[in-house]
């Protein structure tokens, strides 16, 4: 940097300021590091190599004093916010994957580290450009049942063994919602149904259901174990689309 | 005379010579003018003939003269006599040429021997044949009349005529032999025109018969042509068609016919069950089974028919139900067909097999019947059976045991049978511990210990009751303890041998329950760590009353103006205060004891003081105040059937009974009611998840992998002594095991479980 006098600093001054108005609600820490995290906006960014502490300084962003080491509901939402993306939008669900995160709605700091580290994002800039990637991930057959099968698990509650049936419906919509035809008539099925909840096992099925089961049900085999929560959506289906007389 | 020498070559003439000598001696023998021949010569001369290589010549010869001699002589005679003695004619001729022929082969055996052997050709005798089979037998008009004639005397016979059934057998003796090793000439002569009439008659007669329009005489008829048939073939046609005949018959009349024959009305199988006509069924059995899937559609017909008795009987509406009478009447119809298939059906497996799977089929039509079966045995090994001996017990006890097996729903009378049981052996109505051992013994035959070995718990705890008692009793005696003025008897029961019973307690009176605590206290001491917990539900009492009021049969008048009034003596009655022992149930006691302290209850007071379950104290108060007069012991109002919460009881004074002991009798068990049968199947299923998911752990444990529809057989096989899993069923109980971690699905193959450890 020319070590003019006035207007440089005052360049700097002026561009430190702009950006940390907009920063300034946001970071909880000293105006010192203010300074420094403008450099983490936009795309004006020079590719640098991965820093883990930078990943942790940025972390203790969303977390609070009282629970340092995890980042909870609130803190999600900001991140999200941060990043430009629904807390809804299936690629927070693919990061929350990689991270192996295991509450939905919490990153413990040990789940952060580790998937920011293997995505090789240490600021949001980086995090961003990743997105798409993210994305790429549920196009691989054995990606996506791995992260559909972590959305059971990552949905549920703790202290339950299966998945409440509202919850399951806003993931199977989330995840198959694009690729499966009969999602509807799935949630159809389970709203005339006596069903409240989603075992796991159930829940592994209708994916594979997806991927096996013709949409016209001629393949689907009465002997091939599935659970029958399936049958009876075979059943019922049929019997709804006028192709069976057994009521 | 000059001798000559042996020949060495011959010249023409010679060989005509001879030749001309061999022919006149054949037609000599050929118009049965053989006596005056020279064997010797003759043989000679036709060993002169092939010796010197004139085989050919000799043969050839032999055949114009025979055929000659068939053509113009005897076939001529034979069409002569078409419409006069035909037969006889034609046999005549035969039998001559027979005799000729051997005399001339006798003659011309060395050519036999050597010229034909050499040459591959006929032999003279069968030559004779062929000629005689081509010129004679199957020339046109004879061989068509030949047909027409032994066809029109079958017909005559079968009609019942007279026929000249010996020309009949030679005729066709003729044709076989005419066959040369094969039977085609009579086959093709005879035999097949004989059996497409044969075919054609039969088709007929079968109308005939049909039209009688009875199943009994159509067969009796069908068994008599049968043997006619068989007969005929046997002595006057020849041997070998005896099994085509028959079978044509068997076809015609029996194949084709079957299934009217069986389903005829009236006259049918069906009518043959109703009637017991077990020797025609046997008739039927016997003539079915002639022919292919005869016998199949007779037993369907007898299974069909089976099923329906079955399940009219079975379909008893809930209210006549009665389980003795269900069983028995099973029972007599298991009697019944068990005859038909011993006397109509010599224990033909199909039958028998078939009879097992109806009488499968419609037991297990109505859900009670385990609980009927168990009903039924619980009134036979009850003291009181009347007019059975022993062995006519063991013996119904035994078809029980038959229809036992037809019980796809085993467990749930497994259950009955418990309570059942245990209602036997703590009210001690058994009739004798060995017939129970007995009974026992034979359901550990058919189901295994697991069975069996509660209710042998059961006989243990009443035994080791029985000790205790005496101890008690001992100890009473020897400490001075006052019971209060009962005398207690208690029995204990392990929990998990004796049915479960709801846990409902009551209030007890005073008396015995104080009395009960001193057995407590002592049960306690000898077995710390136990608990012992009170069945009102199980026990009974016996109370000694006293009824102050006038007998019954005066009293009428007089209790409506007094109203009922248990302490004061009337002094107008001059009978006095009647002393009675009254054996009641628990709860009864409790519920009578009231009036010791008070004139009159409302059914609410009753229960608020008792604390009787209400279905209980709805029984109780049933048989104390509204059975037959002399058990009636309490009296309500007002009067009516039904039992209200403001229905007031009192004491009846007026009770009369000519016995000393009276037995309360409590509202006959039909069974359970339909709460109670729905609690009962609640828990049977309760159990059987149990059981299945039991099953599928075992099985996955040993064999650590296993595919889903093998799984699924598996489990049903184990578990089909005691009921029938579905396989849905099934499979929800392996999804309830996935769920708790016990098995998983492989990841290559997700129909495929793996047990985890």
């Amino acid at each position: 940097m020319p070590r003019n006098s006035n207007n440089s600093t005052k360049r700097k001054m002026d561009l430190g300021e702009d950006v940390s108005s907009l920063f300034g609600k946001r970071s909880k820490t000293s105006s010192n590091s203010t300074v420094n995290r403008s450099r983490t906006k936009g795309t004006e960014e020079a590719p640098t190599v991965f820093n883990q502490k930078k990943c942790n300084a940025w972390f203790r962003q969303y977390s609070t004093p009282s629970s340092p080491d995890t980042i909870g509901p609130e803190g999600v939402e900001m991140f999200c916010r941060d990043l430009n993306v629904e807390p809804e939008n299936i690629a927070l669900l693919v990061l929350s994957w990689k991270m192996g995160a295991k509450q939905m709605g919490y990153f413990t700091l040990q789940e952060w580290l580790l998937g920011l580290t293997d995505l090789q994002c240490d600021s949001l800039a980086k995090l961003q450009a990743k997105l798409n990637y993210l994305h790429s991930l549920l196009l691989d057959s054995s990606h996506f049942k791995s992260i559909y099968r972590y959305a059971f698990d990552f949905s549920r509650d703790k202290d339950q063994r299966s998945l409440d049936i509202e919850t399951a419906k806003a993931m199977l919509g989330l995840l198959l919602g694009r690729q499966w035809s009969l999602l509807n008539s799935f949630f159809q099925f389970l709203d005339q149904s006596r069903y409240r909840v989603l075992n796991k096992d159930q829940w592994c099925n209708v994916l594979e259901f997806s991927r096996a089961v013709d949409v016209d049900l001629k393949n689907y085999d009465v002997d091939g174990a599935w659970p029958v929560m399936l049958d009876e959506f075979v059943e019922w289906l049929k019997v709804n689309r006028g192709e069976s007389n057994i009521q | 005379m000059r001798i000559r020498a042996f020949p060495m070559t011959m010249d023409e003439r010679y060989v005509e010579n001879i030749w001309s000598l061999l022919k006149n001696a054949i037609q000599e023998i050929q118009k049965k003018n053989n006596s005056g021949l020279s064997f010797e010569e003759l043989y000679r001369n036709a060993y002169t003939m092939v010796l010197h290589k004139h085989g050919e010549r000799l043969y050839n010869g032999l055949r114009e003269v025979v055929t000659h001699h068939l053509e113009s002589k005897v076939r001529q005679d034979v069409l002569a006599s078409l419409n006069n003695n035909f037969l006889q004619i034609l046999n005549q001729a035969w039998n001559d040429h027979q005799t000729s022929m051997v005399m001339i082969r006798d003659i011309l055996m060395y050519m036999d021997r050597v010229y034909v052997q050499q040459n591959n050709v006929d032999n003279v005798y069968n030559l004779g044949l062929i000629i005689f089979r081509d010129q004679v037998v199957r020339y046109g008009g004879i061989r068509d009349h030949l047909r027409h004639i032994l066809l029109e005397m079958v017909v005559r016979e079968r009609k019942g005529e007279v026929a000249d059934k010996l020309s009949v057998r030679a005729a066709c003796q003729m044709l076989m032999v005419l066959g040369i090793d094969s039977r085609a000439v009579y086959e093709e002569d005879f035999e097949r025109p004989f059996l497409s009439q044969s075919a054609e008659f039969y088709r007929s007669e079968s109308q005939r018969f049909l039209g009688e329009n009875s199943a009994s005489v159509y067969i009796k008829k069908v068994e008599a042509r049968i043997n006619e048939e068989s007969e005929r073939a046997k002595h006057y046609l020849d041997e070998s068609t005896e099994q085509r005949i028959v079978a044509v018959v068997e076809e015609e009349l029996i194949q084709k016919h079957m299934k009217t024959i069986v389903e005829m009305e009236n006259s049918g199988v069906v009518h043959m069950l109703k009637c017991q006509k077990t020797d025609d069924l046997h008739c039927m059995y016997k003539l079915l089974g002639r022919v292919a899937d005869g016998l199949r559609t007779m037993a369907s017909c007898v299974s069909a028919h089976l099923r329906e008795e079955g399940k009219a009987l079975v379909n008893v509406d809930e209210s006549g139900a009665n389980a003795l009478n269900f069983v028995q009447s099973l029972l007599d119809l298991k009697d019944r067909y068990d005859t038909f298939l011993g006397k109509s059906f010599v224990n033909d497996p199909i039958f028998k097999k078939m009879i097992s799977s109806d009488f499968e089929y419609f037991l297990n039509l109505n859900l009670k019947s385990p609980e009927y079966l168990s009903l039924f045995i619980d009134d036979k090994l009850k003291k009181g059976v009347k007019g059975m001996t022993e062995q006519d017990i063991e013996l119904v006890l035994d078809k029980t045991m038959v229809l036992f097996r037809f019980l796809q729903e085993k467990d749930i009378f497994e259950r009955y049978y418990k309570q059942h049981l245990a209602k036997r052996l703590l009210l001690n109505k058994s009739v004798s511990d060995d017939s129970e051992k007995n009974m026992i013994s034979k359901l550990k035959t058919e189901c295994g210990c697991q069975f069996t070995s509660k209710l042998e718990g059961m006989f243990k705890d009443m035994s080791i009751s029985n000790m205790l008692m005496e101890d008690f009793k001992n100890h009473i005696q020897t400490s001075g303890t006052s019971l209060y003025g009962v005398d207690l008897s208690v029995r204990v029961l392990t929990t998990g041998f004796w049915p479960t019973q709801s846990s409902a307690t009551c209030t007890l009176p005073l008396a015995p329950r104080n009395a009960f605590e001193v057995f407590r206290r002592f049960y306690l001491a000898k077995h710390s760590g136990r608990q012992l917990t009170l069945q009102p539900a199980l026990g009974s009492a016996d109370l000694s009353a006293i009824f102050y009021g006038p007998r019954r049969e005066e009293s009428e008048t007089k209790e409506k103006a007094d109203g009922p009034s248990s302490s004061t003596p009337t002094s107008a009655s001059a009978n006095g205060p009647r002393k009675h022992i009254i054996s009641v149930s628990t709860y009864q006691m409790c519920i009578l004891m009231l009036f010791n302290t008070r004139d009159r209850l409302t059914y609410e007071d009753i229960m608020n003081e008792t604390d009787v379950p209400k279905k209980d104290l709805d029984r109780a108060l049933q048989s104390l105040a509204m059975g037959k007069p002399t058990q009636r012991v309490l009296v309500k109002s007002p009067k009516g059937k039904d039992i209200l919460p403001s229905s007031i009881f009192a004491v009846n004074d007026s009770f009369t009974s000519k016995l000393h002991r009276v037995k309360i009798q409590t509202v006959a068990a039909k069974g359970e009611s339909e709460p109670e049968r729905k609690e009962t199947r609640s828990k049977v299923d309760e159990d059987r998840k149990h059981e299945i998911e039991a099953a599928i752990v075992r099985i996955m444990k040993a064999r650590k992998t296993m595919q889903h529809n093998l799984l699924v057989s598996e489990v049903t096989e184990q578990l089909k002594s005691r009921f029938l899993p579905s396989p849905v069923i099934i499979k929800k109980r392996i999804e309830g095991l996935i769920e708790r971690e016990y098995l998983a699905r492989t990841p290559e193959d997700r129909k495929v479980y793996t047990y985890v450890a």
